[in-house]
């Protein structure tokens, strides 16, 4: 059975504090913006310092913290949406800068918030199918590069990071999932221009006012009611989906880990779901919602704070961009080593 | 509820001082309507009042009256 054998993460050594966003944006003051967000501090990468980077980092701190030898490795997955190059892909590069062998398979899998729950499941079908034995999961975000610095409403939110987490046979096993796509949403979260549809050109460079947003159509645009909106009906639901399908009650979950989105929607659903505070893992005040690495970077620092332990359910789920969303349970079982590969 | 307790919300939820806000006021008048408020508006509607609020209602409204008339 597949299972998670190991997670470490990195953050960029920048950070970003309220105060001085307090600076940027007269009408918001530092106390405001951590009441609506829960962030208090973000880390930014720095100008150069890349997804392929930070990745590449955490993979290494993995490798050594685990004591994985490189030659066990024999799958890349890299998710991010900031890739180094639009080609080659950025797996590619990492399997070098790593020196893992080159009998291994390595793809980009382009997803956001929703990018752990895909990972997860395709390491998954990977491992248990036979296919490989141990695949090395990247999840690296940076868009805080896609970000306008006059753009309060993401630039108070989001923070760069990476986590790197190896999926094996043992560990934590990883159960079923329950995935959701809508496509219909796509204008939700977007960068219009820069792929192929709208190529950056100089009229897409130009800044525009949106409600005393500053951006430019080469810039992250959020509808952050949108977002939230659909948040709230899938989140939900899929949540009771994974239960059905796992036949487990929500009581019987022992730790929830949610996409860290931002305190405002983290509190709204655990109220609305009636989950109980103390099973709702929420652990992103200082680094801020890191995109698809924010569920391992939680889910580590809850290993970390013993709030993970033996014989315990934990219902992974992640929703954003795409619109996609998806949830898993992860079962730690026994033994008090089984993170270790 | 009646209309003063509306508009006491509103001004709460808008963070505004009490008497800000008339029925006729036009939401795009109000400076604190902003991305946040509109959030915070669809918790209220949730929890105060078991409505779902969705995005194409909320851009549908154009006068704060509008607003209450959904709060019924």
């Amino acid at each position: 059975m597949a299972g998670i054998l190991g997670i470490e993460y990195v953050l960029p050594e920048k950070v970003l504090t309220n105060d001085e966003l307090a600076e940027a944006f007269k009408s918001w003051s530092a106390d405001k913006i951590l009441k609506k967000t829960g962030i208090s501090s973000r880390h930014i990468s720095a100008d150069g310092e890349t997804a392929c980077d930070l990745g590449t980092k955490a993979a290494e701190k993995l490798i050594s913290s685990y004591e994985i030898s490189r030659e066990d490795i024999d799958f890349i997955i890299f998710i991010s949406q900031s890739p180094d190059y639009l080609l080659p892909t950025t797996a590619c590069i990492i399997q070098d800068r790593l020196g893992l062998k080159k009998q291994s398979g390595a793809f980009d899998l382009n997803l956001g918030c929703s990018g752990y729950i895909y990972g997860l499941a395709v390491a998954k079908g990977i491992v248990d199918s036979g296919m490989a034995k141990n695949v090395l999961l990247i999840t690296s975000e940076t868009y805080t590069k896609h970000i306008n610095s006059l753009d309060r409403s993401t630039r108070t939110i989001f923070g760069d990071g990476a986590a790197a987490t190896l999926v094996g046979q043992g560990g934590m096993t990883i159960g079923d999932f329950d995935f959701g796509t809508d496509g219909s949403g796509k204008e939700l979260l977007m960068i219009p221009a820069g792929g192929m549809r709208l190529p950056r050109s100089e009229e897409t460079a130009v800044e525009y006012d949106d409600n005393g947003n500053i951006r430019s159509k080469n810039q992250l645009y959020m509808n952050g009611t949108g977002v939230f909106e659909f948040s709230i009906r899938e989140v939900p639901e899929s949540v009771d989906n994974i239960l059905r399908k796992s036949k487990l009650s929500k009581s019987e979950i022992d730790v929830f880990i949610f996409h860290q989105a931002n305190k405002f929607m983290l509190d709204f659903l655990q109220r609305h779901m009636k989950i109980d505070e103390e099973k709702f893992y929420q652990d992103f005040s200082d680094i801020g919602n890191t995109v698809c690495a924010s569920i391992p970077i939680a889910l580590k620092r809850a290993m970390g704070k013993n709030i993970i332990k033996n014989n315990q359910k934990i219902l992974l789920c992640g929703f954003g961009v795409g619109l996609s969303w998806g949830s898993t349970i992860i079962y730690t079982g026994e033994e008090n080593d089984s993170f270790t590969v | 509820m009646n209309d003063e307790k509306k508009l006491a919300m509103l001004e709460e939820l808008m963070e505004l001082d009490e008497g800000t806000l008339k029925p006729e006021t036009e939401l795009a008048d109000i400076d604190e309507y902003n991305s946040m408020a509109k959030l915070s508006l669809i918790v209220m509607m949730s929890d105060e009042f078991g409505k779902k609020l969705t995005n194409d209602q909320i851009k549908s409204f154009k006068t704060v009256h509008d607003i209450m008339d959904y709060m019924a």
